[in-house]
């Protein structure tokens, strides 16, 4: 059998996007009462929760306290049935403990971490179903519990992922394109700004390539950005005819 | 805008579990159509190529008719093509991507009037699988649906015909469709375009071809071979004993058709087979490479095969399928193969006029391995025409079911084809024989000896070591002019009367640490290589050569086994083992020896040790060495004898004594018997090795390192049985003491070549020697068959063998053992053991071959440059041993040649006696019986040979540039050949197959120098190259024992 052809001559992927095209993403916010912040997101096949306590007192060793910020906790899992073949290990293996540093640098750059000193924001982001772009989901996911819980930000962040396939950058790579082996990228942007808050590669691309995976990555960021500010919106508006305004 | 779907796969994975798989499907409204015709341009937003306008129809070929007539879609005369993405797909998944970019380029190709439709994307044209629904028949609803609506989208101006070679979707969909037609292939050519001779004819061709090949294979989807089975699969098989496991082996000489697998381990017991499986034909062989660990499937008994038996060629293939085989035997299929076996091969390019046939495509071209049983292999390189003489290496990269042959790729180049050196180079590549000089970082951990700083005895040892250098008198016997003595001998009486036997093997493993650069070097080498013209060592000369060497005069390492005997009854009382320091005293050589023992002080003067001495003390010491020899000449005697009462097996001595003297009129020249002093080096030897064997075993009953000799099959004995019964013996071959006795009376007193023969054959009906670890048989597996010792090891030549570095570590780990004192080296566990044992076996077997290819290399082209009619060393005299149906098999005592003779020719004439006895050929007919065969021509006349008739034959070789050259025979004269030339005769045959090896080495030394013109670097070469003339007897009594044991060359046409 010959391999699989990820992007055919009429500029069709596998599962029929074009190149530059997301998957399709649906997002709730405020699923869970007891949260501070909760949200759920799929994007395409891949689906992520994401809950958001805090800020609150530290917990635990009050040395972790930090004078002149608030602590950003994240924990990363993923479920054991979110893979084709079962997972042993739901969280706490190198990989999750990698996904949540990075989770944890993305959102202590987009957090107004200043205005709360010696407290602690926790998320928890748990991956339901992986479809690729997991990394993504989850922040998409954790930006839209941590506007839900109220904790003030510079800016959604929004991630994607791209890849690079026969000279044509892919935006928002699905498990079988990631699976083909060709090089990934991971970013996650403030969109208004255009800020990186965190880039991440770890396949080997050729610089002049790089220019323009980055910008499809980008430009599928910014997409991304419209689709959650439409369901910030929408929650917003419901929340408000609830109260009764 | 997108329409999100869900797509569900259930996948197989590689370890033959099914897995559920989601995959997202996105739909569009928009997806180009590529036709002018098109309702709305602007959201269908062409780019690239549309179809015509002027056409009068559509067509639209469904999956199968563009898998299998694609080649006729690619007429430029056909025209208004859409291939739908369903169709597109099917080929890439199940045609491979050859036809998939066929299908590529015809697309891109803007001359083509020809487009791809996206129909799986297309919101209404996509139509999901239904749960059941066989994937063809998906495949061609979604085609149909697609063909309607574009149809429709195309404003129902354009009438569509869609083609398909399902009769019922025809059915089924004929009428459904006003404007869309459903035809078969045949009736869309005669009816659209019954004008069109070359589309017609090759529609037919391709038809042809298609029902050849179903007829050919059923069950494979278009497939060479069909798929492997995952590796689970084949587990489950190999334990519930559906499938059986084994190593697959191609006869050398049918390669196309025949290959066997030899059972392994425990799926031999369950399945209750004793032989081993046929694999017929390529197909069923299934891409496994000849030692491939394979799975097979056992076919049932009704299309069991049997092999065939008679003479042919690898040229002449199907020559012999006319001919009935013999009783059928199980036959079986490849379904899997669980280790592969693929190392680098040497190929040879083909000629010029052969490329340019191969045709198509310049860049892939089949190379043919050297080794007849390796498949061709397809390379793609530029450079075949500059490679075209020379013997290069290649990978085998992979070998698709779909391909004939294996790809692979170019490695390096070796040499010239038909250049001295270029041959054994291919010759050391072919066994996996790496001899790269020795580095410098091996070189610096040697022990340094020069003449400004020579090598001296530390104290240190001096404390550690018994010191021999005064009690004992040791002496080393090997043939004149050794370099490398690894052993030496010595025997004292006691102070009670009681004897001591010393046996001093030289201490490598002192200088050679574990782990160490040249430890690890010997391993990989794990013995010497010896060639017919030249030897690699497994040590840096400065120890095989020097400092382990047990020269005369000089103080030496040792590791020493002593016994001490019964004065009267040479009853073994004690053995001691240990770390010696010794000093030889005569470096004695066999000839001198046996004189000595025969007590004629003479030969003295050729002794160095003794040449400046004065007469008084010469004389006593030369009683004493005399005794010494004589006292052990009698213990050898004796503990043969004991030997021999347990059946040991006199064939690999036998095997030599031929070697050495098969010339009855030449006794004064070389004695008929050799000489006894042989036996009794020998003798000692292998008593040592007994008693290290069961040292160790004792110590480490587990991680023992043995040498095992398991008793033949009783049924491949039958050759030998009818054979002797041809000449009036019985064989009898129920125990090896019964085979021994019956094989000494088996002596035709007019032709010493009979017993010869006879030995030979029982040798090949055997198993092999091997090493292994005593931790993985039981006990009663330690036999050793043909020296009749319950526990046997290789423990005296450490310079030369691995498998004895290995066997003093565990014997000084046991001496340490026995002190109670602390074992520094980590020794092999039972598993690693086993493992470096299977490494061992497989150098040996590789040495084994290198050593008979490259003789057989030189006996080519020894006999290549003469004129086979003309000269007179080219005839010579045989002796039949055995008898297949279209020829015999003939063995040359002259030079030892082994060879197929055939009676039957390639165009089917036979050979009969022409008048004085001259042999010709003529049309006729053969018959084959047990003991001989019968050629009668259609003129009455008849020729009958018999086993052991002795036969004039002329010695031609047969030039093959891609593989090694072979020897040829014909028959000219069903008489014996008569000698005449009595200059010759007084040759001995080892003397004239040294002289051969001489004659060549020359020759190709002589076209080195004419080429290059530097004399003296090529002398200096050829001193250094030059095997070491003398090695020692035992060295090669050992060696040919364990060729003996493995004698390839008889096995033509089984």
């Amino acid at each position: 059998m010959a391999g699989l052809e990820l992007l055919s001559d009429q500029g069709y992927r596998v599962d029929g996007r074009r190149a530059g095209e997301l998957r399709k993403i649906q997002a709730r916010m405020g699923v869970f009462a007891q949260a501070d912040g909760s949200a759920y997101i799929e994007q395409g096949n891949t689906k992520a929760l994401a809950v958001v306590y805090g800020p609150h007192e530290i917990r635990g060793s009050r040395s972790r306290a930090l004078p002149d910020r608030a602590l950003v906790n994240c924990q990363y899992s993923s479920a054991t049935f979110s893979t084709g073949e079962r997972k042993r290990r739901p969280h706490g293996d190198r990989k999750s403990c990698e996904m949540g540093l990075q989770l944890r640098q993305t959102f202590e750059a987009a957090i107004l971490t200043q205005l709360h000193p010696r407290s602690q924001i926790d998320i928890y982001v748990q991956v339901l179903q992986a479809d690729g772009g997991t990394y993504a989901a989850c922040v998409n996911a954790a930006t839209l519990a941590v506007l839900d819980a109220g904790i003030p930000m510079r800016d959604f962040v929004c991630a994607c992922s791209a890849g690079f396939v026969d000279g044509t950058a892919l935006a928002d790579l699905s498990h079988v394109e990631e699976a083909a082996g060709g090089p990934q990228l991971a970013l996650a942007l403030l969109p208004a700004s255009g800020q990186i808050a965190l880039l991440e590669m770890d396949a080997r691309l050729h610089e002049d390539h790089l220019e323009c995976v980055l910008e499809a990555a980008a430009q599928a960021a910014r997409d991304v950005h419209t689709l959650l500010d439409r369901v910030v919106r929408q929650h917003v508006h419901e929340a408000s005819i609830l109260l009764g305004d | 805008m997108l329409q999100k779907q869900e797509k569900v796969l259930l996948l197989r994975t590689f370890r033959g579990r099914t897995l559920r798989i989601v995959r997202e499907h996105y739909l569009r409204a928009c997806v180009p159509c590529h036709s002018p015709l098109c309702a709305r341009p602007a959201a269908c937003s062409h780019d690239g190529k549309l179809l015509s306008s002027d056409l009068t129809h559509y067509v639209i070929p469904d999956w199968k008719v563009v898998q299998d007539y694609l080649e006729i879609f690619e007429f430029p005369e056909l025209k208004g093509i859409i291939f739908m993405q369903t169709a597109c797909q099917a080929v890439q998944h199940q045609r491979g991507r050859r036809q998939y970019n066929k299908l590529r380029s015809l697309l891109r190709d803007a001359r083509h009037d020809c487009i791809l439709f996206a129909n799986e994307f297309q919101e209404l044209c996509y139509l999901p699988r239904e749960r059941g629904e066989a994937l063809e028949k998906w495949q061609t609803r979604s085609i149909y649906k697609a063909a309607v609506w574009y149809y429709h989208h195309c404003g129902d101006r354009v009438p569509i015909v869609m083609v398909t070679e399902d009769a019922e979707a025809i059915q089924k969909y004929g009428s459904e469709t006003q404007g869309v037609f459903v035809i078969s292939f045949k009736d869309y050519l005669d009816n659209f375009w019954p004008d069109l001779k070359a589309a017609h004819e090759l529609c037919e061709s391709i038809l042809q071809s298609r029902r050849e090949r179903e007829s050919e294979s059923q069950e494979s989807h278009g497939r060479e071979y069909s798929e492997h089975l995952p590796l689970e699969v084949l587990e489950a098989g190999i334990k519930s004993g559906r499938y059986v496991q084994g190593t697959l082996n191609v006869n050398k000489h049918r390669a196309q058709t025949e290959a066997f697998v030899r059972l392994q381990g425990a799926s031999s017991k369950d399945s209750g087979l004793t032989s081993d499986i046929l694999i017929h034909g390529t197909k069923a062989r299934n891409r496994a490479i000849h030692g491939d660990v394979v799975v097979v499937e056992l076919l049932p008994k009704g299309e069991w095969k049997g092999r065939t038996g008679a003479l042919c060629d690898n040229d002449s293939e199907d020559k012999t399928s006319s001919e009935a085989p013999s009783e059928p035997m199980p036959t079986g299929r490849v379904v899997g193969i669980l280790q592969k076996n693929w190392r680098d091969y040497v190929v040879t390019f083909p000629s010029k006029e052969e490329v340019q046939s191969q045709g198509r495509n310049p860049q892939k071209i089949l190379v043919t391995p050297w080794d007849y049983r390796i498949p061709k292999i397809r390379i793609s390189t530029q450079q075949a025409e500059t490679l075209q003489d020379f013997r290069v290496i290649v990978r085998i990269d992979s070998w698709e079911s779909t391909s004939v042959y294996p790809n692979g790729h170019f490695v390096c180049v070796l040499g010239r084809i038909g250049d001295l050196e270029g041959e054994i180079a291919t010759i050391l590549v072919e066994n996996s024989i790496s001899v790269v000089p020795f580095s410098e970082a091996q070189l610096c951990e040697m022990p340094v000896n020069t003449p400004e700083k020579p090598w001296k005895v530390s104290p240190e040892e001096e404390r550690k070591r018994r010191d021999l250098r005064r009690t004992h008198l040791v002496f080393s016997i090997d043939p004149k002019g050794c370099e490398d003595v690894d052993d030496a001998l010595s025997v004292r009486t006691l102070n009670n009367g009681n004897l001591e036997l010393g046996v001093h093997i030289a201490d490598v493993t002192h200088f050679v640490a574990l782990n160490s650069y040249t430890d690890v070097e010997a391993r990989t080498r794990a013995t010497t290589y010896y060639l017919a013209d030249r030897r690699y060592d497994m040590l840096p000369s400065v120890l095989s050569a020097d400092l382990c060497s047990l020269l005369g005069g000089v103080d030496r390492y040792a590791v020493s086994v002593t016994w001490e005997l019964d004065k009267a009854s040479y009853e073994i009382k004690k053995v001691w083992y240990g770390r010696t320091i010794i000093r030889s005293a005569y470096k004695l050589f066999y000839e001198a020896a046996q004189e000595l023992l025969h007590g004629n002080f003479g030969i003295a003067d050729e002794i160095p040790e003794f040449k400046n001495s004065d007469e008084k003390g010469r004389q006593a010491r030369l009683e004493e060495l005399a005794w010494a020899i004589g006292k052990l000449t009698d213990i050898a005697r004796h503990v043969r004898a004991r030997r021999n009462r347990c059946g040991a097996l006199e064939l690999e001595g036998v095997e030599i004594r031929v070697q050495l003297d098969d010339k009855k009129n030449i006794h004064d020249l070389i004695p008929k018997q050799p000489l006894e002093v042989h036996e009794t080096v020998a003798e000692c030897m292998i008593l040592a090795n007994h008693w290290v064997a069961r040292k160790i075993w004792e110590s480490f009953p587990h991680q023992a390192l043995l040498r095992q000799h398991p008793p033949p099959h009783q049924e491949f004995f039958a050759e030998l049985r009818e054979c002797a019964r041809a000449k009036g013996f019985c064989i009898d071959t129920r125990s090896n003491k019964t085979l021994a006795d019956s094989l000494d009376k088996a002596e035709d007193p007019s032709d010493p070549i009979v017993n010869q023969l006879l030995r030979s054959m029982a040798t090949q009906a055997m198993s092999n020697a091997l090493y292994f670890s005593t931790g993985s048989c039981t006990e009663k597996e330690f036999h050793h068959y043909g020296l009749a010792l319950d526990k046997y090891t290789h423990f005296t030549s450490p310079i030369r063998r691995y498998s004895d570095i290995v066997v003093h570590r565990l014997l000084m780990a046991a001496i340490s053992k026995d002190k109670k004192m602390e074992i520094k080296e980590n020794l092999l566990s039972n598993k690693d053991l086993e493992e470096l044992c299977r490494h061992i076996n497989n150098r040996n077997r590789a040495a084994q071959h290198s050593q008979k290819q490259s003789t057989e290399l030189f006996q080519c082209m020894y006999f290549k440059d003469k004129d086979p009619d003309t000269e007179e060393r080219c005839i010579s005299d045989g002796v039949i041993y055995s008898i297949r149906t279209n020829g015999v098999l003939v063995f040359i005592p002259r030079f030892g040649i082994k060879g197929a003779a055939y009676l039957k020719n390639k165009d089917g004439l036979v050979m009969c006696c022409g008048p004085d006895s001259r042999l010709e050929w003529k049309p006729g007919s053969l018959q084959r019986f047990q003991d001989k065969i019968t050629s009668t021509t259609t003129g009455g006349e008849s020729l009958t040979l018999h086993l052991f008739d002795h036969v004039t034959v002329r010695i031609s070789v047969q030039a093959s540039r891609c593989h090694a050259d072979t020897i040829g025979l014909e028959i000219i004269s069903s008489k014996p050949y008569r000698v005449q030339s009595s200059e010759l005769s007084h040759l001995s045959p080892l003397v004239l197959k040294s002289e051969l090896v001489r004659d060549v080495t020359r020759c190709a030394e002589e076209a080195q120098l004419a080429q290059e013109g530097q004399v003296d670097g090529i002398r200096e070469e050829y001193q250094e190259y030059r095997q070491t003339k003398g090695r020692s007897l035992y060295v090669l009594l050992e060696e040919i024992r364990d060729l003996a044991l493995l004698d390839v060359s008889g096995d033509y046409g089984i």
